[in-house]
């Protein structure tokens, strides 16, 4: 007998008018950690209100754990979610807060009090669990709605951009709880339009454009299916002309460009291979080096090639 | 003259004074904080194997989180402060016949006696206790219905705090339910348990025996339904209120609007052309028709008594139905 995925979309579109909000996707996600990607606009927030039953697909189907959360609340029973615009209540204190929504899932007042605590700790919050949420950070209050999601040690948690506003410490614990969910076999969906915070938790990742689904799966190998597209490296030194006659009779580097004097563009279609041997070219020219970057490892320009591939 | 002396009449001291930093270019040292070593904190996950209680577990959690923010704002919901102590005024004003009972039992044996027929146990009083228009259903009871169910679903709608319950599992049926039952609730005791006070503090100071209460149970019964029937309307009418309303002020201020207006409305229009029928839109004129029949007392109203109780139920009927359409396009008309 087959499990049944946590989520499954099957051929769902969902409309706003004249408005595609999601176009004809289908994925079926079970364990560890999957982000979703996308521009604002891709369709991330529609497919997180279609799979928490706020709104109802124009066509194809829902399902969670195999149920349909537009016509069931059960499913809720077995999700964590957390919503970039929800409120919570702010004269509460996080401890009151957490645990009022724990009796939400049906545990008793010791039982929601006692779990509280512990997902509070969890999130690095044990400290503050008597202040109230209005006198928080932002940081601090996204770690709370955290807390609130994984009180009932939910198996799928549903993060809508969780990293959205916050300080370092708080993107590092919140990282850190992720991480946890999904190796604790957990299926744990994060949305973020920031490519380098999901390949700092995952490497499974979906990308939505327009509304329709552009790439699934291991982002290493959504790459590589990418390499006829040149990549970039920019290198910021002392000499560009010098370093350049280093690189150009090398392979996986197929040309090189001067932007001016010091700054200059390596184009390659192996990234990683290009990266080996750089240190070591570097070092033999002997010219000093400020920094090295690869502009097109960011969303944008991996959208730019899965769009343009699909046209 | 000093140098210093000159950079001050330029400005420029009191410049480098506020920022403390010179031009910059003459000290490249800075000071940082000394970094800590280990960890920054230690996150341990503990899974939970306990049961989750059922539907009404849950259900209980969200109508106890309304009820008890009436007592304590701490972990339920916040009642302004304003709120309770006219909850307060208006119990010990609700209770005010139990202490003019008593006095009166002090002061008189006569049981036909004037202050026997002003505080003692009749029909009039049973109905007047629930029903009567001064100061209860001009003054208290409208006052308390829009303080408590005012805000009850508009701060919900303003504040999108109803995503909390809808991303756990709670149905819109059991949100809408719980929050209606729990402003009925509160209604209820105030208006239902202080007249059931009453009721019982009149056998008790005045020593009653079996045949009293066997005498005025049905009476009693009469005005506790005529009671409920109130709860039930005020909670309903209000709370439709605050559902297609995002200010608290807005659905109380309607409530009262609506309560009191129509009221004074029907009566202009019965003084200025002899009928009562306007009174149908009234919900107070209704309840208290059909109250007067529920005690049995004579009718202040020309128009049948059926038309009252249509009224009511149509009242009834379509504040349920704008409540729950409004609670079914929560959340989801936010896109």
């Amino acid at each position: 007998m087959t499990k049944t995925p946590a989520v499954t979309l099957d051929h769902v579109s969902k409309w706003y008018g004249q408005v595609i909000g999601i176009n004809d996707v289908s994925i079926a996600i079970d364990g560890g950690v999957t982000g979703i990607l996308g521009m604002n606009g891709a369709g991330k927030s529609t497919l997180f209100k279609l799979l928490m039953g706020r709104i109802r697909p124009s066509k194809g189907s829902v399902r969670l754990f195999g149920t349909n959360p537009w016509d069931s609340t059960a499913p809720y029973r077995r999700i964590g979610y957390v919503s970039e615009s929800e409120r919570m209540y702010d004269w509460m204190t996080s401890i009151d807060f957490v645990s009022t929504l724990a009796r939400l899932h049906g545990m008793t007042r010791s039982e929601a009090e006692f779990r509280a605590e512990q997902a509070l700790s969890f999130v690095d919050l044990g400290d503050v669990l008597n202040k109230e949420i209005g006198k928080y950070s932002k940081g601090m209050r996204q770690r709370v709605k955290i807390a609130a999601a994984l009180v009932h040690d939910p198996d799928l948690l549903i993060l809508d951009e969780p990293l959205h506003g916050c300080d370092p410490l708080a993107r590092t614990s919140i990282m850190n709880v992720i991480r946890e969910m999904g190796s604790r076999g957990k299926t744990v969906l994060l949305s973020s339009h920031i490519l380098e915070e999901i390949e700092r938790i995952t490497e499974q990742i979906v990308i939505l454009h327009a509304g329709r689904l552009v790439a699934l799966g291991n982002l290493h190998a959504i790459r590589a299916m990418l390499d006829k597209h040149p990549h970039r490296i920019m290198i910021h030194c002392e000499d560009a002309r010098a370093l350049a006659s280093s690189f150009i009779d090398k392979q996986p580097v197929y040309g090189v460009r001067f932007l001016d004097n010091e700054r200059l563009e390596i184009m390659t279609k192996d990234l990683s291979e290009a990266h080996s041997i750089l240190p070591a070219l570097i070092l033999e020219s002997g010219v000093p080096i400020h920094s090295i970057e690869n502009p097109d490892d960011n969303l944008e320009s991996l959208l730019g090639y899965l769009v343009g591939d699909s046209r | 003259m000093t140098e210093s002396d000159d950079a001050a009449t330029l400005g420029e001291a009191r410049i480098e004074a506020a920022y403390g930093s010179g031009d910059g270019d003459d000290d490249t040292s800075a000071t940082v904080a000394r970094p800590m070593q280990g960890k920054i904190f230690e996150q341990i996950y503990r899974p939970w194997n306990g049961p989750l209680g059922p539907r009404w577990v849950r259900n209980y959690a969200i109508y106890r989180h309304h009820v008890y923010g009436i007592i304590s704002s701490t972990g339920h919901r916040r009642y302004h402060p304003f709120v309770r102590l006219l909850l307060l005024v208006v119990i010990l004003g609700s209770m005010t016949p139990i202490l003019m009972l008593l006095l009166s039992t002090m002061v008189s044996d006569d049981a036909t006696g004037f202050l026997n027929r002003m505080w003692g146990v009749n029909r009039y009083n049973l109905w007047g206790n629930v029903l009567g228009y001064f100061p209860r259903n001009l003054c208290m009871w409208p006052l308390l219905t829009a303080l408590v169910v005012g805000g009850l679903v508009s701060d919900d709608r303003r504040n999108g705090t109803s995503a909390i319950y809808f991303s756990r599992p709670v149905s819109r049926l059991d949100y809408a339910a719980m929050k209606w039952l729990s402003a009925a609730s509160v209604l209820a005791i105030v208006i239902l348990l202080t007249y059931m006070m009453y009721y019982s503090a009149a056998v008790v100071f005045k020593g009653e025996g079996w045949s009293f209460i066997a005498d005025t149970i049905p009476i009693f019964i009469g005005g506790l339904l005529a009671g409920i029937f109130l709860v039930f309307t005020y909670t309903s009418i209000g709370i439709a209120l605050s559902s297609i309303s995002t200010s608290r002020f807005t659905a109380s201020i309607s409530f009262l609007g609506y309560i009191l207006g129509s009221k004074l409305v029907a009566w202009l229009i019965e003084i200025q052309f002899d009928t009562t029928y306007v009174y149908m839109v009234s919900p107070y004129d209704c309840l208290a028709h059909v109250g007067q029949w529920l005690v049995g007392l004579p009718y202040n109203y020309d128009h049948p008594l059926a038309l009252s109780a249509i009224s009511l139920a149509a009242m009834n009927a379509a504040s349920l139905a704008v409540f729950a359409s409004r609670v079914a396009s929560l959340e989801v008309t936010r896109e």
